[in-house]
This record gives structure tokens, C-alpha cells and sequence, in this order.
């Protein structure tokens, strides 16, 4: 099962889309001719060359995605990456959470100490776990939020003099 | 060159000091923890430290950051060695042999060893840092605006070429990529904001630190919390102090591993797992006990380790002399220069002569830190690696979200650190290289003004920028790169040689 050179083929057809797209925008670019600024120093000349060379890489491994996908063209066997989606997805929406919402919204320690706290109990709970050692994961989670929150806001604010956000 | 034995005894002099030793001592403790850490690399840790440090004097900074960066490329080597993950890229060569003598009940001479060896390449790299950055930035006064737009396509074209060894166009892809992300915001010629489409934010474009922060920080800890955990930590019952005798009856190994190691970090974009790579493979090739590599062999733990650790000093001599890294950590140390107000290039030998040869004496120290932490704390610093992971990761991210904020205060630079976490994490499931991205970023204002600069001084001229004669050995090297990534040309060419051998014969 070619898996790989499919995925390089929808990621080439990306890639191609997207250099495109830097070329057509750095061409709607201004030129200053009003100003008679030299037409060498408009600010699209780079961009647009950079876009047309990710386009003309891309169009490579296109032609070298679809070599590969036919019958008998060199393929590729492998699977995806493993690993757990879940975990993924659940590490996603709480980092996103705290670094998107909640520093800025909140005071920085608070927002520590919920993410942190929460992460912990979130990965380290398994359902169906006994009380006793349920109680202990949140006990400990709300420690290292506390501490966490403490320290980082201490040591960056205080020792180092930096701003938190 | 007197002078600058000079400035050397007057920087070990400088560094002498309670507080410096202080310095010295925590950040290099630090950078082996970060290091030992699979999950956290060197680039991540000089990123977060020099958000932590940018208020601090310059010299203290820079000595903080490279000890960080010695350290961590060193400590990799424990996790390398004991858990067969390398902690860092640049220790994935240690795993080979490192972690086939662990399990022969041998961790702790094979800890030792990695520690002759980053020791002895971390000096042999301080030695031509010592004597080659001065010269190659008096070379490089001689370079034009031709030749720094070459040499940034170089760095881009050849780290993409070497860190996408499987497949080189997804290298260049991402290093072409890393490059226009470096176009988004007020460009420097008219200050026009390209690609801002109104947004303020977007106008004063990305940072570096954000950027490098969220595709070295936050990837990874997705990509862990994705991937199962390592195993449990092995300990080190036996000696970690090796016997003189083994480390020095590979001295030609040594100092051939030191001399790959250093060219490989100077050269722009490669760095020390490129290093450590190449000294591997020849070391492989030219010893007699080549059967040995891979089940366990001295000679090749010591290549890698010295290979790497050579590659440090080796990366900061374009980073001091051009204004180009020399690898992705180096790139962050760039950045730290800059913020400390030390101006890197060709002109440091005529503003601030004494500057390269105090950074000579701070590799000294942070060489002679991982020598005392390496041979009498070995054993103590294993509990770092008894810390779950999973307490960890949090605590990671909230560095990372601090990081990113700390230098200009904007919540925007924390969006930006997760808007790249993310793509960098997408990029690396479709097995897309980070390393020429960062790059790109790093040297896309150069390549930009350059080729602009170019273009007016030759007055839309292209032939300068092929015909000045660094230039011509330049653009001659990428193209070869280029071709040399082609199976089809490489065959032509092979087959071109054989029908010469044969019409000679």
C-alpha cells in the first residue's frame, strides 16, 4: 500500500497551491514608481522567487509522487507514525486552552496552576482506578500546579526580572 | 596571534570569579539535565535560557548560554547510552555502540567514555575556534552582498540536503518554507509589511524565539504525549572513570573525529548530529576493528561522542565571523548576541577583537564542567531520568509559553509559538525536517537584503553573482548538492567515469 507516496501527493498539491499563491501576492505588491524607487528594491522580488521555488520543489515531488503510485514504480511500505490520537488531541486543546485563553485572561500563577493541575489528572487518571489512588493523582497534580506556579512565577519575576505574561 | 593568547589569559582571568563559576556550574548542570532529557534538545533549552537571561549583563548571558549549549549536547550521551534514545539528534550515533556496552553490564564505561570524547572534541573544536574565527573574519571582510546571498542559500540548500538524508526535497521545502516566513512584516528597505493584510501584530512579524520555541518546544511535547514512553532507566554499576590508556590508544580516531566534527559545525546549517554522523562513518571505514561498531565498540562511542561535541565550537565560528550559524542551537546563540548588543560578522575582529577569544575561555569552562560533572557526578545525575515524564511535559509548555513572551511582551508571540508548534508537528508526521525551517528563518533577512542590495549595485546584473569568484565556488556547490541528490545523475556521472576508465585502460 503506497501510504506514503499518496501523502506526498496531497502534500505536494499543497505546497504547489500555496508557492502559487506567494507569487501572486508578491506580484500585488507595491512598486513605488510614484516615489522612483529602483524597481530592484521592491518588496516583492523576494517573496515571490522564494514561493516560486517552493512551487517548482513541490511540482517535483508531485511528478515523483505519481511515478511512485504506479504499477510497479518504486513504493514506499510503512505505516503512519503510531501512537495515541487521543492523547494527541487531548494534549492539544489543553495546551491551546492555557496558552490561548487563559494567559492573558487570567493571572498568570492561576492559569499555571489550573493547566498544570489539570494536565496531571487528565493523563495520569484511569478510569475505574480505585478512590485511594485517584485521590492521591489529584493530590499530587495540585502540588506540582501549586509549585510549578510558585516557582516559575518567582524565579522568572523576581530573580530574573522578566515579564510574565 | 599573540594578541590573541593575550585576550585568552585576560577572558580565563574575567571568568575566575565567584559569580562566574556559579555561572558556570548551573547552567552546564542544567544543559546535561536538559540534554539527558529525551523530548528536550539543546535549541529548546538555549531558546528558553535566553529569554530567562536577557536581562542580565552580556558576558554573564553569553557564558550561561554556552555552557548550556556544551552541556546539553553532552548530556544527551546518558540517555543515548542507557535508555538507546538519544536525548538530543546529536547523540543518535552514540546509541549505537553506546547502548550495546549498557547492556553488556558496561554504562559506566561507556559513560566515560562519552566523556573523553566530548571533552577531548569540545577542546580540539576550541582550538580552531581559536585560531580560524580571526582569520575567517578577516577573509571575510572581502565578501560582498553577492556573497552573503549565496552563502544563505548555501546554508539553507545544504542543511536541507543533510537532515532530510531519506529525502532531501522535503529538507529544501521546509528551508525554503523557514525562509518566507522570515518576509512576513515591515522588510527593511521601505518598511513596507508584507503579508500583514492590516494586522499590527503580523506587521511586526515573526520572531525567532517564538518561532524556534514552538517548533522545537511545543512539537515535541505533542509528539511525545503522541508516541509511548521510554523505558525504565538502567543503572551504571560499573567505574565511569575510563582508563587513560583505552581513550588514548584511539588518539587518531580522536583528533579525526575532532577535525570532522568542527567543519561539520562550520558549516552553515550542519551541526552536531551531522557531526557525529560523519565521524562515525569514517571511523567505521578506516578501522581495523570495524566488525566491532554497532555491537558495542570503544573506537566508535568515542568517534560519535568527540564528532559532536567538536561541532559546538565548530558552529559558533561562522555564528561569530559571518553572522551565520553554524547549526540550529547556534542559531538561538545568534539571536542572543544580537539582544545583548554584541555585533556578530566579519567586523568583530576590528570592534571587538577581545569578544571571540572571552568566548574561547567560556568554552574552556563549560569543557572542564562536563569533565567534573561527567566523572565524579555520573551516577547522582541518572535521577534526572527517573523523573516522569509525564510531570514534565506541562512543566516544559509553561517555559515554552513564558519563553516566547519574555523578550517583547506580546501574547501574539505566544499565538505564534502554538500556530508553529502545530504546522511543526504536521510537517514532522509528513517527514519534513524542522531544522533547514529554523534556519530559513534565521537567514531569510539576509538573503533578503542581499539580493536586493545585489541587484542595485549591479544594476539588474546577474552576472556578478555568478562570475566573483566566491560566488562561482559557491553557487557551484549548491548546484552540486542539487544534482548529487539525483539518483539519475549520480548514476550518469558514475557511468560517464567507467567508460573513461575503460577507454584509459
Amino acid at each position: 500500500m503506497p501510504v506514503i507516496a499518496r501523502r506526498d501527493l496531497y502534500t505536494s498539491l499543497v505546497f504547489i497551491a500555496f508557492g502559487v499563491g506567494v507569487v501572486v501576492e508578491s506580484l500585488r505588491m507595491p512598486r513605488f514608481e510614484n516615489l522612483g524607487v529602483n524597481s530592484y528594491t521592491v518588496p516583492g522580488i523576494v517573496p515571490g522567487v522564494v514561493g516560486a521555488t517552493i512551487a517548482l520543489l513541490a511540482g517535483v515531488m508531485l511528478l515523483r509522487s505519481l511515478r511512485r503510485l504506479q504499477p510497479g514504480g518504486d513504493l514506499e511500505s510503512g505505516p503512519l507514525a503510531e501512537g495515541s490520537t487521543r492523547r494527541l488531541l487531548l494534549t492539544l486543546t489543553v495546551t491551546l486552552a492555557y496558552g490561548g485563553l487563559l494567559v492573558g485572561l487570567l493571572p498568570f500563577w492561576l492559569a499555571t496552576f489550573l493547566f498544570v493541575t489539570t494536565f496531571i489528572v487528565l493523563f495520569e487518571w484511569r478510569g475505574g482506578q480505585a478512590r485511594g489512588r485517584l485521590g492521591r493523582t489529584v493530590a499530587v497534580a495540585l502540588l506540582e500546579g501549586v509549585l510549578v506556579a510558585a516557582a516559575v512565577t518567582f524565579v522568572f519575576e523576581r530573580i530574573f526580572l522578566v515579564r510574565l505574561p | 596571534m599573540l594578541e590573541g593568547l593575550h585576550y585568552f589569559v585576560a577572558g580565563i582571568v574575567d571568568l575566575l570569579s565567584w559569580g562566574a563559576i556559579f555561572n558556570v556550574l548551573w547552567a552546564t548542570l542544567l544543559g546535561i539535565s536538559i540534554g539527558m532529557l529525551p523530548g528536550l534538545t539543546a535549541t529548546l533549552g538555549l531558546a528558553l535560557l535566553t529569554t530567562l537571561t536577557f536581562k542580565l549583563a552580556a558576558g554573564d548571558a553569553i557564558l550561561i548560554l554556552i555552557c548550556m549549549y556544551v552541556g546539553s549536547i553532552y548530556g544527551g550521551s546518558r540517555s543515548g547510552i542507557l535508555l538507546n534514545i538519544p536525548g538530543t539528534p546529536a547523540n543518535a550515533a552514540t546509541t549505537l555502540d553506546g547502548f550495546p556496552l549498557a547492556r553488556a553490564g558496561l554504562a559506566g564505561k561507556a559513560m566515560g567514555i562519552a566523556t573523553a570524547g566530548s571533552v577531548l572534541g569540545t577542546v580540539i573544536g576550541m582550538i580552531f575556534l581559536a585560531l580560524f574565527a580571526p582569520l575567517l573574519a578577516e577573509w571575510a571582510l572581502s565578501f560582498q552582498t553577492y556573497e552573503f546571498f549565496w552563502l544563505a542559500v548555501f546554508g539553507v540548500v545544504v542543511s536541507g540536503r543533510l537532515t532530510g538524508l531519506d529525502d532531501p526535497l522535503k529538507g529544501w521545502i521546509s528551508g525554503f518554507l523557514g525562509l518566507l516566513v522570515a518576509m512576513v512584516g515591515q522588510e527593511s528597505i521601505h518598511a513596507y509589511a508584507r503579508f500583514a493584510y492590516g494586522n499590527t501584530n503580523l506587521a511586526g512579524g515573526f520572531g525567532l524565539l517564538p518561532v524556534l520555541v514552538g517548533v522545537f518546544g511545543f512539537t515535541e511535547i505533542l509528539w511525545v504525549m503522541k508516541n509511548p514512553a521510554y523505558e525504565a532507566v538502567k543503572n551504571a554499576t560499573d567505574s565511569v572513570i575510563p582508563k587513560l590508556r583505552e581513550v588514548f590508544r584511539y588518539w587518531a580516531t580522536i583528533i579525526r573525529s575532532g577535525v570532522i566534527g568542527t567543519f561539520a559545525g562550520l558549516i552553515p546549517g550542519v551541526g552536531e548530529d551531522i557531526g557525529a554522523w560523519v565521524s562515525y562513518a569514517v571511523a567505521r571505514n578506516i578501522s581495523r576493528e570495524r566488525d566491532q561498531f554497532g555491537q558495542g565498540s570503544i573506537e566508535g562511542l568515542m568517534s560519535a561522542e568527540t564528532g559532536n561535541s567538536a561541532a559546538v565550537p565548530g558552529a559558533i565560528i561562522p555564528t561569530l565571523t559571518l553572522a551565520i550559524p553554524g547549526s540550529a542551537p547556534a542559531a538561538v546563540l545568534l539571536a542572543a548576541l544580537y539582544i545583548h548588543g554584541v555585533r556578530p560578522g566579519p567586523l568583530i575582529m576590528i570592534e571587538n577583537p577581545s569578544f571571540v577569544f572571552e568566548v574561547v575561555a567560556m568554552v574552556l569552562f563549560a569543557t572542564l564542567a562536563i569533565l567534573f560533572y561527567g566523572l565524579l557526578l555520573t551516577k547522582p545525575l541518572l535521577l534526572i531520568l527517573r523523573v516522569p515524564y509525564l510531570r514534565l511535559m506541562p512543566i516544559i509548555f509553561v517555559l515554552c509559553v513564558v519563553g516566547s513572551y519574555a523578550i517583547t511582551s506580546r501574547l501574539f508571540d505566544v499565538w505564534v509559538m502554538l500556530g508553529f508548534g502545530v504546522l511543526g508537528f504536521v510537517l514532522r508526521q509528513l517527514s519534513f525536517p524542522m531544522a533547514p525551517l529554523v534556519l530559513g528563518v534565521v537567514l531569510g533577512p539576509i538573503l533578503d537584503v542581499s539580493l536586493r542590495r545585489g541587484l542595485v549595485l549591479s544594476d539588474g546584473n546577474l552576472a556578478p553573482f555568478f562570475t566573483r569568484p566566491i560566488s562561482l565556488v559557491l553557487w557551484i556547490l549548491i548546484l552540486v548538492t542539487f544534482l548529487m541528490s539525483s539518483g539519475r545523475f549520480v548514476k550518469w556521472v558514475q557511468g560517464l567515469g567507467q567508460r573513461m576508465f575503460d577507454r584509459g585502460t
